[in-house]
């Protein structure tokens, strides 16, 4: 029953993206031209941009596909070590940005391999132990990678003529990752592959039995959700200058999560929404880092204790979640 | 020669007993709430260094005897337990599939607390240390060994042994137990769940705030050993069966000499890749773990 109003629910949702995109598209490209007076701020909303794109790859698994891995900084962190890695041995950063990609996304579905077989919390946890692994692998060949010190004064792109990519055009660069990046979103998810994405989300036994070929399209959104981690990783390292093992750890898939699950998983704008919220705190919050792990810690909680649908389902499935914790004192005093 | 060989073997096994009875008790701790209210608290790494962290406030600002500062950081677990339990924890005891979320809500909390140790103990030092239980050393064989070491090995064993008993023997443990394997028959047996829960939301806590204190006061620590200790205690409840205090005993063990002969022969990291991997593979071929219920 319930899976079948919520699938018509998604694809009425899935309709009418034309205005939001617009919308977004044009914030997206104006605001780099508005901030390019204040270096700083371009920045932030220049991060902000690739935070959008690590979204919506995680939302595609989270929220469509249903599962959720907490490695995408990790997959982020393979293509930005790659891509400075062949930067520096004299490649193209423009040859070297889809090599990178890949080696996420190839990564991605190999490290995706342990969903064919767990499901819930053993496949988040498995998630989590292979994003610990790839960090801990960050820092123990340090031969490649520098090890905890990391990798500084990573060069930026060059444009044709040979001189570096400024300041503005970079943002721009990112701003059409980020748009590119949704519009794909919003092609996937309105296309059948999409609609069996969701079947498999809702139940992938039965999506099984319908003739879906679960294991190959789970594979296929690993290959995705990951290609979005990996370009969002590989304009990351250039971009900032400097990539650590800290750049990609735990916290950072956590917070990625957190964007997707606050703004409203299994919906195209809400983990954008959530992105554009969340991302800028940690540079505003710079002085006060410790803070931010607070507040996030905070925001974690709220999001699985009030909101579990997160800013844009919350409102509409409000009704529907409160029925549960009717029951919980019914039990106890019931077994009395 | 032959001498170094066997003082470099001792340490070895005398660490391995250390560290591997502190796995244990974090382990056992992990274990014992998620088998009863199905919560794999990811936030124990944090709740172990908390325990060292008060351990440390208590010796060294505050000057208390390391004995009497165990027994409070001990203490200070129950009513923060209960706390959590009251305002957290207890919303999800009838969700299905509440493991998940109890594993965000964890991670939330493991987030939390990493931002307060950062902000209030990282600006202080990088490495904690903490007064011995007692003074003096005892030789094993060639091998010195300091007698707070052997001190802290033996409360941690008898705090191993103790708990084995409790669950095993006493009412209350009896009631843990029976809940943990059917809780709508233990209901219809007539006991309290939700009591039984809370006590073992309680207990389970106070377990991993004795290990982390007594791995305060035979080591020195510092702030990243939470992280290690989190994935570590779920890698040895992975691999000896969610819920078997027995399996996460001895995989503990088994844990605490592979970390202290690899970390011999190798690096402490090659130790930790070695139990992620052996978490993965058990987790793929036999997620049940090896001592299932």
């Amino acid at each position: 029953m319930t899976p079948v109003t919520e699938k018509k629910d998604l694809s009425l949702l899935a309709k009418g993206h034309g205005l939001p995109l617009a919308c977004f598209a044009v914030v997206a490209f104006a605001t780099p031209f508005l901030l390019s007076g204040n270096r700083y701020f371009a920045f932030v909303a220049g991060v902000t941009m690739i935070h959008i794109l690590w979204a919506s790859g995680m939302n595609l698994l989270y929220g469509y596909t249903g599962l959720m891995p907490l490695m995408i900084a990790g997959l982020a962190g393979i293509s930005a070590y790659t891509v400075v890695g062949l930067t520096a041995s004299g490649w193209s950063f423009w040859l070297a940005l889809p090599v990178g990609a890949l080696a996420a996304s190839i990564s991605g579905i190999i490290l995706g391999l342990p969903s064919l077989r767990l499901k819930g919390f053993y496949f988040t946890l498995c998630s989590l132990v292979i994003q610990t692994v790839v960090t801990l692998g960050f820092i123990y060949f340090s031969g490649l990678t520098n090890g905890d010190t990391g990798i500084s004064q990573i060069p930026l792109p060059s444009m044709g003529g040979g001189q570096p990519l400024s300041g503005l055009a970079y943002d721009l660069v990112l701003s059409a990752a980020a748009v590119i990046g949704v519009i794909v979103l919003i092609v996937i998810v309105k296309s059948t592959l999409g609609r069996r994405l969701i079947a498999i989300r809702e139940d992938d036994e039965l999506a099984g039995m319908l003739g879906i070929n679960v294991t190959g399209y789970k594979m296929i959104a690993f290959f995705i959700g990951s290609l979005f981690a990996g370009v969002g990783g590989a304009l990351y390292a250039p971009y900032i200058g400097f990539i650590s093992p800290r750049s990609f750890d735990v916290l950072i898939s956590m917070n990625i999560w957190l964007m997707v699950a606050f703004g409203g998983r299994g919906t195209i704008w809400g983990p954008v929404i959530g992105a554009i919220l969340l991302a800028p705190l940690s540079f505003l919050l710079q002085e006060y880092y410790t803070v931010k792990d607070i507040l996030y810690g905070l925001l974690i909680i709220a999001v699985i204790v009030l909101m579990p649908a997160g800013i844009a389902g919350g409102f509409l499935r409000k009704k529907k979640e409160s029925a549960p914790p009717l029951d919980v004192p019914a039990t106890p005093r019931g077994a009395k | 020669m032959s001498d170094a060989n066997l003082i470099i073997l001792l340490s070895t096994i005398s660490t391995g007993l250390i560290l591997g009875s502190i796995f244990a008790l974090v382990a056992v701790g992990v274990t014992i709430v998620y088998g009863s209210i199905w919560m794999p608290n990811a936030a124990n790494g944090q709740f172990f260094v908390l325990a060292a962290l008060l351990g440390w406030t208590m010796t060294v600002s505050w000057g208390i005897h390391p004995a009497i500062a165990a027994i409070l950081v001990i203490g200070v677990s129950v009513p923060l337990s209960y706390g959590l339990e009251y305002i957290l924890v207890r919303r999800f005891y009838d969700v299905p599939n509440r493991n998940i979320s109890y594993f965000v809500l964890s991670l939330g909390i493991t987030q939390i607390l990493t931002g307060i140790f950062a902000a209030t103990y990282g600006r202080w030092s990088d490495q904690f240390q903490l007064p011995p239980l007692v003074s003096g050393i005892t030789f094993i064989g060639p091998l010195p060994v300091a007698n707070n070491r052997l001190m802290v090995l033996a409360l941690a064993l008898s705090i191993l042994a103790a708990l084995f008993a409790l669950l095993r023997y006493h009412r209350y443990g009896r009631a843990i137990r029976a809940v943990f394997q059917n809780r709508d028959a233990a209901a219809l047996r007539g006991v309290n769940v939700k009591a039984s829960y809370s006590l073992s939301f309680a207990l389970g806590n106070a377990v991993i705030f004795a290990g982390g204190i007594l791995f305060a006061l035979a080591y020195s620590f510092d702030l990243t050993v939470a992280w290690t200790m989190s994935i570590t205690a779920f890698a040895i409840m992975i691999i000896g069966g969610p819920g078997s205090v027995l399996g996460a005993v001895i995989v503990g063990m088994v844990f605490g000499f592979t970390q202290a002969a690899v970390s011999t022969v190798a690096s402490p990291t090659i130790a930790a890749f070695s139990y992620l991997g052996a978490m993965l593979l058990i987790l793929l071929f036999k997620p049940s773990g090896l001592f299932a219920r």
